[in-house]
């Protein structure tokens, strides 16, 4: 059945116009995940109404290829210039900026790309081969088990904190505190709006991360004294061998792909849960003398590979269930109903052809992630010979027109310019940003997920331990604090301790 | 050559004039007008980029939507009226931020304080359970095990509030039965907790209803409309009940009537009209509506009030279910 859906799919994908249109969708995905404040989902956004007069394949290819590229596309400037092109890259520039600093960026972006590709065909060997089962096993994630997971994932925290645990909690209750912003889904009351509509729906995750990371990063280049000089960085040439070395980290590879698969599969997770826990948990399992934080190849192999393999997860839901997994499928979902295609089980059985090309542009599309983007290394790490005088009023457009593109509201780039402050502030006082990012994006799922498994439950607390996933993610959470307070009480000058942002 | 300074003034004064005067006399549109969305990403953000092309195309521009989602679509609502009066912002006026937030008291508008430009389209729910359920196989069936049972069972009409949740609300408190509605922030999640067995009935909309037709049992189709109960294979409707719940056409629906500010320029105004309504006309627009499950709409402007009048004295009328729901509720607890 399978074999006959991928040779089917076959005849529809292999079309120049579908190939075409997919290797298109990359360079565009590339291009604006690359650009702060854009993304993925703004891509698919602004090119659907493109898509929807194609000829099916080649329009899911296309739509489908931005997303991949898009995913992938934030790295480059979180290497490059310090700066998440998208929220998924956030966890990247731990040790893809520092590679970038000690003349390796070309390496960098190069393993960013392959580990991308790589996880992502990992993620579409998973939707090829086990779309039903993994479908299955997401839908027994029910409320208890999403707050259980949402707590496990603040322990990434903890892990990615470096230097002083006790700032990294700070800044990651920080943005939980943030979370609470807006209309609070359950009794529908306004918190800290502050009677203005802007902030009903509370602070866009985007124009925070900008805010966060691109412009404090803007104004601490510009208290630099090198303003007009011009960078004396050697242009690598363009090599698959960052394709070897990415490899060489198999084990990191195919363990953070398998997280991506994992989080991409459960509706309303998502990619940056699950570059920040492949990234925690890499960490964790790191060999002496791989330092990360301080450019390790396996951090940026870890998170990368994990935010593309999400791309494969979340396909599972939305065309196996009609669920979409996260915001960008929500829309390739509607693009497939107006192309004229119901997603979810009756897809797979009275259109088996048309999802075989699907998973075909999958694939296709990241092995075109991995040519493309690898050939274009030169002209992205180009970006680093330009002096910063030019280079800095150009990156603040740039975060400018993706902010403000967001919701076409000025509202965004105050709130943007408004946490670049708040950036610098936690910059000057050694607080680390990351955990500001895992508290905004883990606060909603963890409150609201909790409030409605206790809402569901006619037993109180107790639903939480009834349903077999939820308890053993109960004994993991414990284990992971009683672990926690064992390291603590034997490492305590290292909660105090000042560290490195 | 330095003119003097007056000179100069009076040279910038005339230039400005001279602009202002052919930025007047221009044909609008002369720039991308917006269509602003109440909700996120998804089929019914899908369906409004769908009218939004087609419109653009007969105006000559294009019209992006921005999705602007947030207190039940109250902040879209408000975000559109914040913009200037000059048709270059369009709204996409969904029953709730349009028609039910303002009888909850949660906005500050009637539905008359806008120019309407044309109805666009409506989405049918349906109360749907498992089709391996074992303690009910009918809408009756579930209603007498609910009054057996105060406060046992879980639903979710999507986010709480919103037009489905009154709807249901207005059906148990007719049936004396008193459930707990359990939110959600994407209606898939109540969906596939439902198929999961963590919910006891749903609301479900046609979009859901077709991605997996042979999972549910469709109980109750929330409308008494022949074309919502077709779109639900013929499950029984409200229409089929004995009682009376005092709900017909639009209003228990979900449903958007594009519109614009009031103090829009009649002639602006009326060119977005014609625009819209040559792209409701457009059968390749109405088939892709068709496709994601939405029914494409008739009305033209001339029939606003006539049309969703009714609406909000029937939904003004079945106001206090929600509150019905909640204080008994409380007892309960």
């Amino acid at each position: 059945m399978l074999f006959e859906s991928l040779l089917a799919g076959f005849q529809l994908f292999l079309t120049p116009l579908a190939i075409g249109l997919t290797f298109i969708g990359i360079l565009i995905g590339l291009l604006v995940g690359a650009m702060p404040g854009l993304g993925p989902l703004m891509g698919i956004i602004l090119l659907l109404p493109v898509a929807i007069g194609l000829p099916p394949v080649a329009a899911m290819g296309f739509l489908i290829a931005i997303f991949v590229g898009g995913s992938c596309g934030g790295s480059i400037s979180a290497i490059l210039l310090r700066i998440p092109g998208t929220p998924l890259a956030a966890a990247t520039l731990f040790d893809g900026y520092p590679m970038a600093q000690k003349g390796r960026a070309a390496d960098a972006i190069g393993i960013a790309i392959s580990a991308s590709a790589i996880g992502g065909l990992i993620g579409g060997v998973v939707l090829i081969s086990a779309s039903p089962l993994l479908a299955k096993f997401a839908s027994g994630f029910a409320p208890p088990e999403y707050a259980m997971l949402a707590i496990t994932g603040l322990f990434a925290i903890a892990i990615i904190s470096g230097g002083s645990l006790i700032k990294g909690l700070i800044s990651g209750c920080f943005g939980l505190l943030l979370a609470t912003i807006g209309t609070d889904e359950f009794s529908t009351g306004y918190r800290f709006t502050f009677g203005t509509h802007h902030m009903l729906n509370g602070f866009h995750i985007v124009a925070v991360v900008v805010g966060l990371f691109a412009i404090s990063e803007m104004v601490y280049q510009v208290i630099g004294n090198d303003l007009l000089k011009k960078p004396d960085i050697k242009v690598e040439r363009p090599g698959f061998g960052s394709l070897l070395r990415t490899l060489r980290h198999w084990g990191n590879l195919i363990r953070s792909s398998a997280i991506g698969v994992f989080f991409g599969a459960l509706p309303g997770a998502g990619g940056v849960i699950s570059s920040f826990s492949a990234y925690a948990i890499a960490k964790s399992a790191a060999k002496e003398g791989e330092k990360y934080g301080e450019g390790a190849e396996g951090g940026v192999v870890a998170t990368e590979s994990a935010n593309n393999a999400t791309v494969g997860g979340t396909l599972v839901p939305s065309l196996a269930l009609g669920i979409p997994g996260d915001a960008s499928s929500a829309m390739l979902l509607g693009a497939l109903l107006i192309l004229g295609f119901v997603p979810g089980p009756i897809l797979f059985e009275q259109e088996p052809e048309f999802v075989g090309g699907i998973f075909l542009v999958y694939m296709a599309s990241n092995v075109f992630l991995l040519f493309a983007g690898i050939l274009a290394t030169p002209f992205f790490v180009y970006v680093l010979r330009i002096p910063k005088f030019y280079l800095i009023p150009i990156i603040l457009i740039l975060c400018s027109i993706g902010t403000f593109a967001l919701q076409a509201s000025v509202f965004d780039l105050m709130v943007m310019f408004g946490f670049g402050l708040v950036g610098i502030l936690f910059r000057a006082a050694n607080y680390p940003l990351a955990p500001i990012v895992i508290g905004i994006i883990l606060g909603p799922i963890l409150e609201n997920n909790l409030r409605r498994a206790l809402l569901i439950s006619r037993e109180g607390y107790w639903i939480f331990l009834d349903r077999p996933v939820s308890a053993t993610l109960v004994c993991v959470n414990v284990l992971l604090v009683a672990g926690a307070l064992y390291y603590a009480c034997r490492n305590r000058k290292r909660f105090f301790t000042k560290q490195e942002v | 050559m330095k003119l003097p300074k007056s000179l100069r003034t009076i040279a910038a004064t005339a230039a400005i004039v001279t602009m202002s005067a052919g930025s007047a006399i221009a044909e609008f549109p002369e720039r991308t007008i917006e269509l602003i969305h109440p909700w996120g990403p998804g089929n019914a953000m899908s369906v409004s980029q769908l009218i939004a092309k087609a419109m653009g195309e007969e105006l000559g521009v294009d019209m992006p939507v921005i999705s602007t989602p947030g207190a039940a679509g109250t902040k879209g609502q408000k975000t559109a009226m914040s913009r200037p009066a000059d048709g270059y912002t369009v709204f996409d006026g969904y029953v709730a931020p349009l028609v039910l937030q303002p009888i909850l008291g949660n906005a500050d508008w009637t539905f008359s304080d806008f120019k309407p430009l044309n109805a666009a389209v409506s989405n049918a729910f349906a109360i749907g359970g498992r089709v391996d359920e074992t303690r009910w196989s009918n809408f009756e069936e579930m209603m007498e095990y609910g009054r057996a049972n105060p406060g046992e069972l879980r639903y979710s009409s999507g986010s709480r509030n919103n037009l489905p949740h009154m709807v249901i609300a207005k059906v148990l408190q007719s049936y004396g039965v008193v459930a707990q509605n359990i939110p959600y922030t994407q209606d898939g999640n109540a969906v596939k907790d439902l198929k999961s067995g963590v919910l006891d009935f749903s609301f479900i909309n046609v979009g859901n209803y077709i991605q997996d037709k042979p999972a549910f049992n469709i109980m109750l189709v929330l409308s008494e409309l022949p074309g919502a109960k077709a779109s639900y294979d013929g499950a029984p409707s409200i229409a089929d009940l004995d009682i009376d719940l005092g709900l017909s056409g639009l209003a228990p629906m979900g449903w958007t009537w594009w519109i614009v500010h009031k103090d829009t320029p009649d002639d602006v105004t009326e060119k977005l009209r014609s625009a819209m309504s040559a792209a409701m006309q457009r059968p390749d627009v109405r088939g892709a509506i068709e496709k994601v499950g939405f029914v494409p709409l008739e009305w033209d402007h001339s029939q606003y009030e006539e049309v969703v009048g009714p609406v909000l004295d029937q939904l003004s009328a079945m106001g206090n279910a929600l509150k019905w729901e909640e204080e008994e509720l409380k007892k309960l607890n």
